[in-house]
């Protein structure tokens, strides 16, 4: 009978570079939604604005009559508009146990006694998040410029508006980054990722019916800034110079969600800590 | 149910409407910066809390209420593996998700009901309103929200005992499903419970956004009775459905 070694081995493994381990979260937790069949129908189901779109765009394109159907940059505002309820409920679905999953699991501790700071777990936890929310706003929308060009067969609107790109970018990235420091930060506030979800919910449709009461004792819009998704809308009409919808200047919607993406990472800092020190 | 650290959202929820209440009686009191008006003709307090039950309480706080407590009756259980406890006693399945399901009722009301009464008596006597003139719909709000709590919270115990996760789904047939089926004309919008609860608002309808209006355009106000008969009938076929879900699904806890 073979007697194996039993005694203490090297770790003959790749190591990581310093600053990469969130790499190895991402990815984890990128690889586990992926292979969870519900979630990919939600994002299927997120991309069906785009085949729309694309459909407009190409009889825009080929047919003389549906010539009213031509894309413009209001229509790019729009689809973002339009993927904002996709962007909701695959926060809800994919960000609400980032963190409350592994405070339940107290694996928190675990994480943490390996060679990963806390600034790279929350980095990588966000990375899932930014990474699926990405995929139904920035890339279906930057696809859809290229399909104006690939069916038009000329870059005229493409050069006529090269804001876009860029605005379509900076929208995006500004909009995912927001959702995904709220909800990792809710996440961190609770160990029940039904209990965070409803949170978000709260946060985002409670501020809007806030408003909307508010909208009609004051008689104006200057309020808007109260609600988040409200702030977005503000600043992507700025971003994609169109009229502003409402009386706040966008400086103030800026300074909310500035002030709200602060207020997520101050709440990160004290929650994802390894041990809990009690006075 | 109440006593945990959950009904601080609780709070927060119900909490939110009054303290908004209390801002606007106490600015319009004693400045002149807030005027209620809607485009720009001057309107009394009973519109105001019209409003404000169709915003917070009728489009948010009730769905909301429903979602949350209704998908945890069971999936709390299960998550806190304590649902063995429960299915060892000597106590049909079924009865223990409609107990679970009683208290949601009785607590959610017996907060929600004061909520809304506070904010009736802070809102309405504003811009000459009259309470006693406007307390036979204050009945009618409290009749209606005790339903809707009553139909959300079964239709929601269902789904929280049938799926592993509920609450996706809960939020996507509260706030995906309901508010853009009632924008279509046509059958559909019968497959939902906002339809039903909404003719039993007897505040008008507000167009706050184009959303709204559209609401409003392709708005068809089934009888009182027809209503209730049609929401009476959900709550019935959700109940029977949750409870044989707990009767015969094998909840598998996670180690």
């Amino acid at each position: 009978m073979p007697i194996h070694d039993q005694g203490y081995r090297r770790y003959l493994g790749g190591r990581a570079p310093r600053g990469r381990a969130w790499v190895v979260i991402a990815s984890a937790g990128v690889r586990t939604l992926l292979g969870k069949r519900a979630f990919l129908g939600l994002l299927l189901i997120s991309w069906l604005p785009f085949f729309v779109r694309a459909v407009q765009i190409y009889a825009a394109a080929n047919l003389p009559q549906a010539a009213f159907l031509a894309p413009t940059p209001l229509m790019f505002r729009q689809f973002l508009e339009q993927q904002e309820i996709f962007v909701f409920f695959i926060t809800v679905f994919a960000g609400a146990g980032l963190i409350a999953n592994d405070r339940r699991a107290n694996a928190l501790q675990i994480y943490l006694s390996k060679p990963l700071t806390r600034a790279e777990y929350v980095f990588g936890k966000l990375a899932i998040l930014t990474t699926f929310l990405l995929l139904v706003t920035w890339v279906p929308a930057f696809v859809l410029l290229v399909v104006q060009v690939a069916f038009a067969g000329n870059f005229t609107f493409f050069v006529s508006n090269i804001y876009l790109f860029p605005a379509i970018t900076v929208f995006a990235f500004l909009q995912v980054v927001t959702v995904g420091a709220a909800m990792l930060a809710l996440s961190s506030l609770s160990n029940s990722a039904r209990y965070v979800g409803i949170l978000y919910a709260a946060l985002l449709f409670f501020s809007q019916a806030l408003f909307r009461v508010l909208q009609f004792v004051t008689g104006n819009t200057s309020l808007s800034w109260i609600s988040l998704p409200f702030d977005l809308s503000q600043l992507g009409d700025a971003i994609f110079r169109l009229p502003l919808r409402y009386d706040t200047p966008w400086v103030l919607s800026l300074v909310a969600i500035v002030a709200l993406v602060v207020a997520a990472g101050l709440v990160l800092e004290r929650r994802v800590r390894g041990i809990e020190v009690v006075a | 149910m109440l006593w945990s650290r959950r009904s601080v959202f609780l709070g927060l929820l119900l909490g939110g409407p009054v303290v908004l209440a209390a801002a606007i009686r106490i600015v319009t009191a004693t400045t002149s910066l807030w005027r209620l008006s809607i485009n720009g003709a001057r309107v009394g307090g009973p519109a105001l809390f019209g409003m404000m039950m169709w915003l917070l309480y009728i489009r948010f706080i009730v769905p909301v209420l429903g979602v949350f407590y209704g998908t945890s009756l069971i999936a709390d259980e299960v998550d806190d593996k304590t649902i063995t406890y429960l299915f060892t006693r000597p106590v049909p399945r079924g009865a223990i998700l409609i107990g679970k399901y009683l208290a949601y009722v009785a607590c959610t009301t017996l907060l929600v009901l004061p909520s809304v009464i506070l904010v009736y008596f802070l809102v309405v006597p504003l811009g000459g309103g009259s309470i006693g003139e406007s307390f036979p719909a204050l009945l009618e709000d409290l009749g209606m929200l005790i339903v809707g709590l009553i139909a959300y919270g079964a239709v929601f115990a269902w789904v929280g005992a049938r799926l592993k996760r509920p609450l996706v789904v809960g939020l996507v047939f509260a706030f995906g499903w309901e508010p853009a089926v009632l924008l279509f004309p046509g059958y559909l919008k019968q497959v939902t419970v906002a339809y039903y609860l909404q003719a039993l608002v007897p505040h008008a309808m507000p167009q706050d956004s184009a959303v709204s209006i559209l609401m409003q355009m392709f708005r068809e106000v089934p009888p009182v009775a027809t209503s209730l008969t049609y929401l009476a009938v959900i709550v019935a076929i959700a109940l029977w459905f949750a409870a044989r879900a707990v009767e015969l699904k094998e909840y598998v806890l996670e180690q």
